[in-house]
């Protein structure tokens, strides 16, 4: 188990060379780049130097003036360190920015995954007790409604009935004009009413998947032998379902949600840029329009270790719960 | 599971005549599924409304509507006039500064003034702010005793007639000078309008008729022609010919069209004075070609603005949806219904091309990993998890704005979108394959195929890859759903598609303004509802497929 965890690790450590690497040669291809932009702008202020001097003078500032291969091993030297720079865009150093937004992601993506949860499990086993029948139809046809709908046209749907229409929540934003005057109490209030809209929308998206993997999970297990030895003798349709399939359904579900744990971190870049929720996908898109360098090669070394992270997290719990399944 | 259908069964079997053909199972128990069903005919649909509907509809996607809008406009400006305007009598040249000295004179009272180039002018009334100027040539004589004089000295005027000559006096105490007399020119605080734009008048017209106008007659005589004075008040009057046709308004007002090319009648001016001795605001006027239009009057110390309602062709944006453009116009004035047609042949097309692109790719990739595993199924999956780590979005939106950059063309844009998205989803449909392929590899009916010695192309193309479609069918159905979302999600953060090329996404990016998105539903409602609708369908029809093909799955 060790060894095999080891050996992932590594793996996945040259993974991440790669990938970095990538997206660095992309990012370097932008032409618009951030300086290329801020140069502009120091030029047009008065008695100010011309734009090439400026170009040679931030390029260097910025570590811009070597060719893309020994910038990415400058870059890389450092991140191996842990210094990822200052962003050019927040002007403050990366994971200050990051710590200080991290948070916001995580509680909605941590709010609608409970959510998501309580809706999808119950309402996946509902569906494969009664196959085919009324309940089955309806829920696969939410389930699949909400796969499809696009979490841009559903938030703003949204946000015309519940901000425009009805007045309850504020169109933008994590706090609302008067956060501060409020109570500390008030001020978390405030808030988690805020996160309401975008916590309705993220969870409407994605509970659909784990409904419908539930409900297939349910499925294969319900018609598996020991289920049919269990109802020969005589058990309660009840007990047989919650106790002996409701079990053997869980392997797949935990080792799937586990899965999903990292992805806590990763942030939803459309919603929360739809509700402008300063998590890490609004800060991120911010950076990435602006061509922010050194945020976006953090924001994207840090989704790639979450990727990896989740997969080795699933393979680990897979063998983990299910003693049937052995590693190698 | 498949390899049952697989199993190869003698030509006079009895069972033969009753079990299907797998592909007729599959098709039989796919078409039992209603979900399905309602999928495929919600694709039917949208393929029609797309392609059927685009070349049907008379609109192009980016042909820009106009309407016809009433703005209010100036037209024409009124102001009291307090200069005076002098007319100069025919052959008289009068000296450049003789306007600012009858200014002096009339405010002074002093009527007789000398001109820089030593010539002296007299000034004699004839009506409220009216005179007629005189040049003048100083007299040794004594006129005192003429009859004339006695005549024009009870009239209290200073000018009067003697010897067939004009003269004017001046009358300091009981000195009186006298001066012989020549006309040249009225001065008056009047305009004149002629009816006609090139009428030019006679200095006897604006002698004659101010003089008349002070007198209080009605008819004038100018070289011989007649005309009659209607006089409105004291200042303005309107003057008929002989044949009682308008000729000429004359009032104390400079009414002066603001527009260009636009000759103001004296029948107009005559209706705006009396609007302004009125004191109304707005009020009608019938022009010759019979338009009765709507006049505004707004009155700025002595200026008065005349403003109209003007029919203005402006570009008709986001317009309500009537019976010419059912789902209303955009932000540019374009068709909404010819753009979400010409949409959907783009998100239909996106959608597919990637599909196409991603199994080419994902199927050469999975199959050769693996077929042959060992190092090179190590070295392909690990290029497999490379490019699964990236994160999709970010990546889809700086290669969006690197395309901005470059400002690569709109139709250009499109394939460039389709290899972006295909070149990042290949990935799951290779590790499909690849795990497929490795479990039949060791399943019997491959090992039998080695042994009977098919070559190494046909055993995977003939007996494996038929063996992964079911998979990859359902895989591609359901991938069709998402690329159209992704499209969509680009085309609205405004990275994919974009203008004049329509898609879904970019008709919804309208949102982003909230005023549109509170007051134009229409505009962003039915491509959202459109996207939703396609893509359900194709999930609709992916899962009755998996159903269909995975008949253990059943009861």
């Amino acid at each position: 188990m060790k060894k095999f965890i080891l050996k992932r690790i590594l793996i996945s450590l040259v993974l991440l060379v790669f990938v970095t690497m990538i997206i660095y040669g992309i990012m370097r291809c932008m032409p618009t780049s951030f300086v290329e932009n801020r140069a502009r702008e120091l030029a047009t202020k008065p008695g100010s130097k011309s734009f090439d001097e400026w170009m040679v003078q931030l390029n260097a500032a910025y570590g811009l003036d070597v060719g893309v291969i020994q910038g990415y091993f400058a870059w890389a030297a450092k991140a191996v360190r842990g210094q990822f720079g200052d962003s050019w865009y927040w002007n403050q150093p990366v994971l200050q920015k990051f710590s200080s937004v991290i948070w916001y992601s995580f509680a909605l993506s941590l709010a609608s995954f409970m959510l998501e949860i309580l809706i999808a499990i119950p309402a996946g086993i509902a569906a494969a007790r009664k196959q085919y029948s009324m309940t089955d139809y309806v829920i696969t046809v939410i389930a699949l409604i909400g796969i499809s709908l696009p979490s841009f046209f559903f938030a703003t749907i949204l946000k015309y009935i519940f901000s425009i229409k009805l007045g309850w929540f504020d169109l933008y934003g994590i706090v609302g004009r008067l956060h501060e005057q409020l109570s500390p109490a008030g001020k978390i209030l405030d808030m988690a009413k805020h996160m309401v809209l975008p916590v309705i929308t993220l969870t409407i998206v994605s509970v659909g998947s784990l409904m419908r993997y539930t409900r297939t999970n349910m499925l294969e297990v319900l018609n598996s032998d020991y289920i049919r030895t269990a109802r020969a003798k005589g058990l309660s349709e009840n007990r047989v379902v919650n106790h002996h399939a409701f079990r053997n359904t869980l392997i797949p579900i935990v080792t799937l949600l586990g899965g999903t744990l990292p992805g806590l971190f990763s942030g939803a870049m459309i919603t929360e840029t739809l509700f402008q929720i300063p998590g890490i996908g609004y800060t991120s898109y911010q950076c990435v329009m602006q061509g922010d360098i050194p945020f976006v090669m953090f924001y994207m070394l840090f989704s790639a270790i979450l990727i990896l992270l989740g997969n080795l997290i699933a393979d680990v719990l897979y063998a983990v719960v299910d003693p049937r399944v052995r590693v190698n | 599971m498949e390899e049952k259908k697989e199993q190869k069964m003698k030509l006079d079997d009895a069972q033969r005549v009753r079990v299907l053909s797998p592909g007729m199972l599959v098709a039989k128990r796919f078409f039992r599924n209603r979900l399905a069903i309602v999928g495929l005919v919600i694709i039917v649909c949208m393929f029609l409304f797309a392609f059927l509907g685009g070349a049907l509809i008379p609109y192009s996607q980016s042909q820009v509507f106009y309407t016809t809008d009433e703005m209010k406009k100036d037209y024409a400006g009124a102001t009291y006039i307090t200069d005076y305007q002098t007319f100069p009598a025919e052959n008289v040249k009068l000296p450049k500064d003789s306007n600012s000295k009858t200014i002096l004179a009339v405010t002074t009272g002093k009527l007789i003034f000398t001109s820089k180039e030593d010539r002296t002018f007299g000034l004699s009334p004839i009506g409220e702010g009216v005179y007629i100027m005189y040049e003048l040539i100083p007299e040794e004589k004594d006129l005192s005793d003429t009859d004339g004089y006695l005549q024009a000295a009870e009239d209290e005027t200073n000018v009067f007639e003697a010897d067939g000559q004009i003269w004017l006096y001046e009358a300091d105490g009981t000195d009186v000078t006298f001066y012989e007399a020549t006309e040249a020119a009225v001065v008056c605080q009047r305009s004149f309008t002629p009816y006609e734009a090139d009428t030019v008048f006679p200095y006897a017209f604006y002698c004659n008729v101010l003089k008349a106008m002070g007198d209080g007659e009605t008819k004038v005589t100018v070289d011989g022609d007649t005309y009659t004075i209607v006089q409105d008040d004291e200042s303005s009057a309107m003057i008929y010919d002989a044949s009682g046709k308008e000729y000429a308004y004359v009032s104390d007002m400079n009414i002066n069209s603001v527009v260009e090319g636009v000759f103001l009648t004296p029948a107009f001016k005559e209706v705006v004075r009396e609007a302004i001795d009125a004191k109304v605001e707005t009020f009608q006027y019938q022009d010759e070609n019979g338009g009765n239009d709507k006049y505004i009057l707004e009155r700025k110390n002595n200026q008065y603005t005349i403003r109209r309602y003007q029919e203005t062709k402006v570009i008709d944006t986001y317009a309500s949806p009537s019976k010419e453009h059912p789902v209303g116009t955009d932000a540019n004035g374009m068709d909404l219904l010819a753009r979400l047609m010409y949409g959907g042949r783009i998100s239909l097309l996106i959608g597919f091309v990637v599909v196409l692109i991603e199994l080419l790719i994902g199927v050469i990739v999975g199959g050769v990993a693996g077929f042959f595993g060992g190092w090179v199924d190590n070295l392909l999956m690990r290029f497999v998890d490379i490019i699964y780590c990236i994160p999709a979005i970010p990546l889809y939106m700086i290669l969006g704005s690197i395309m901005d950059y470059y400002q690569v063309s709109a139709t250009l844009r499109i394939y460039l979108l389709c290899v972006v998205i295909s070149i990042i989803g290949w990935v799951g449909i290779a590790r499909i394959v690849r795990g497929q392929i490795l479990s039949l590899r060791e399943q019997e009916f491959m090992v039998a195929a080695e042994a009977t010695g098919i070559s190494v192309k046909r055993r995977i193309f003939k007996h494996l890859i038929p063996n992964v479609i079911p998979q990859l069918i359902v895989f591609a159905t359901m991938g069709l759903g998402d690329i159209i979302l992704t499209e969509a999600s680009l085309s609205f953060l405004g990275l994919g598609i974009k203008y004049p090329a329509a898609s879904w996404g970019s008709i919804i990016n309208a949102v982003n303004d909230s005023y549109v998105m509170t007051n134009y539903v229409f505009v962003w409602i039915p491509a959202g509802l459109l996207i939703l609708l396609t893509v359900l369908a194709f999930n609709f029809i992916g899962d009755g497929l998996r159903d269909a093909f995975d008949p253990k799955m059943k009861r």
